[in-house]
């Protein structure tokens, strides 16, 4: 059983790779239909992925297009042809939220921008993914996130310390991508209870650009406000200068734990008893946090000493009754077995398109009455479009004089 | 052969929904495919035991045929004793 809060909703998504899809694969998540429309011969540019992430993808098991496409059904469509334009109007008809990251001057050459669609259906919502914006002189650009979310923001240059020759890069697969469609995602949802409250149909925007200025709002509000700006420090093992409840320590095995408690009063006795040298919260070097702050030095070589002595397994359950702040710095190998991550069911699953064995997603990050997700795996190009047609509606005649004609698949 | 039929294999789990169909034998697992499973199970023949995949389309080159399975299973689709092959998408080439 799971809650479908987009029960009832229809969404037509004509939007390739992952940051627009993701908004509609959010949506299936949470119970909308979702028709994604893909070219019928080359289908959605995703799927042509062979490699990423060092990782060559098996088309069958295309864990980046399902990421963003789970749940959904496909129609095959061409769009630079009269009659498929003619098909994506008869949907666009029965739809409530029309979804696209086709640049401007495409979704004009094909008539699919909001006064088309608008023209068939006034009371759609109309919600585009870009690049940059759809306003300003490069409205007409496109991007990814690599470029527009990771390197244009500033992310790029304020996740580089400075002592390193270049910039480091984006480093996880559709990282900007996989965020800002959960705020298409969001903004749709506003929208929707927008139009129910007032009948209005609004247009909405978010840029990969828009994205990265808001996960860095922060920063961005103190640099517009003192002119500073703060840049990651080299990494390092050991505590901060200044708080040694602050830092990444080294276990045995070279694994790391991370401290971060920012304020230890309380949490002194707790830690070094964790660690094995309860005697330590009794010196009066370290038993205040002022004092602490001032024998910085000299705690950490403790800490350094103490997590040395124990495997990354051993801390990671250890440090689990530890009343100040820490986390352990685990790879998403470990993310896939956090008992936590698990327990709030964030890793669901769908079945392999080959018959294999079920492949394993994440879910979109909201949860609704604590139930877990069910959905589908992502569909094949083309799988659903006579199903689709037929229950929208049209008489098998007309799909058959679409499809000789090659408007669809 | 009315589109829209959903023809069950005799040999195998596959069931498909005819697209577009001419007068030939529509066969899976090298038995004739029905709108009704036979009492007794054909046996699968080997030369068409590739298997079938769910939400894939199968076609001939003459594009006289054309397939989509609603339910995959261990035979192999074929018109009087020729092999469809899977129409898949051509996506263009990407990689990071």
């Amino acid at each position: 059983m799971s809650t479908k809060v987009m029960q009832g909703v229809r969404v037509l998504e004509v939007a390739q790779f992952t940051f627009t899809p993701a908004a509609g694969g959010v949506l299936a998540d949470w119970g909308a239909d979702v028709i994604k429309i893909e070219h019928p011969v080359r289908g959605d540019t995703q799927r042509g992925f062979l490699n990423m992430g060092g990782v060559t993808l098996d088309p069958l098991r295309h864990t980046l297009f399902e990421h963003p496409n789970r749940g959904k059904r496909s129609v095959g469509i061409d769009l630079s042809t009269p009659e498929g334009q003619e098909v994506l109007y008869e949907l666009a008809k029965q739809c409530d939220v029309f979804l696209t990251n086709y640049l401007p001057q495409v979704r004009q050459k094909n008539k699919f921008d909001v006064e088309h669609i608008r023209a068939v259906n006034p009371n759609i919502i109309y919600a585009r993914g870009s690049a940059l914006g759809n306003k300003g002189p490069e409205r007409e650009v496109g991007g990814f996130d690599g470029t527009c979310f990771w390197s244009r923001s500033g992310i790029a240059y304020s996740m580089t310390p400075e002592e390193l020759p270049g910039p480091i890069s984006q480093g996880i697969p559709a990282f900007g991508d996989s965020i800002g469609g959960m705020f298409i995602a969001g903004g749709i949802s506003a929208a929707l209870f927008h139009r129910e409250k007032t009948g209005e149909a609004v247009e909405l925007d978010v840029s990969l650009l828009s994205t990265a200025a808001w996960a860095s709002g922060a920063v961005i509000a103190q640099v517009a406000e003192t002119g500073v700006l703060t840049r990651n420090p080299m990494p390092g093992t050991g505590g901060a200068a200044r708080n040694p409840f602050m830092g990444n320590y080294q276990t045995s095995d070279n694994g790391t734990i991370n401290l971060c408690t920012i304020s230890p009063t309380g949490h002194i006795r707790s830690l070094f008893e964790h660690l094995g040298v309860p005697e330590a919260a009794d010196d009066p070097r370290f038993s205040e946090p002022r004092a602490l702050f001032e024998n910085a030095g000299a705690a950490s070589d403790i800490l350094i000493k103490a997590f040395g002595a124990q495997p990354f397994e051993y801390w990671r359950q250890h440090l689990k009754t530890f009343s100040g702040q820490w986390a352990p710095i685990q790879s998403f190998h470990e993310l896939l077995t956090d008992e936590q991550a698990l327990a709030n069911d964030m890793i669901i699953e769908v079945e392999g398109a080959d018959g294999g064995a079920p492949l394993k997603l994440v879910r979109g990050p909201v949860q609704w009455n604590g139930e877990a997700v069910e959905t589908t795996r992502s569909p094949q190009a083309s799988e659903h479009t006579e199903i689709v047609l037929m229950e929208m509606g049209v008489e098998w005649d007309r799909i058959e004089e679409w499809k000789a004609k090659g408007a669809i698949a | 052969m009315k589109p829209g039929t959903r023809l069950k294999s005799a040999a195998c789990d596959t069931e498909v929904m005819v697209i577009r169909a001419a007068e030939g034998q529509i066969e899976c697992g090298g038995a004739p495919m029905g709108e009704a499973k036979p009492a007794e199970a054909a046996p699968l023949a080997a030369d068409f035991s590739a298997g079938t995949l769910m939400g894939k389309r199968y076609v001939d080159a003459a594009g006289q045929y054309e397939l989509l399975c609603v339910k995959p299973g261990k035979g192999s689709l074929s018109v009087d004793g020729q092999a469809l092959v899977v129409k898949d998408a051509k996506p263009l080439p990407a990689s990071d």
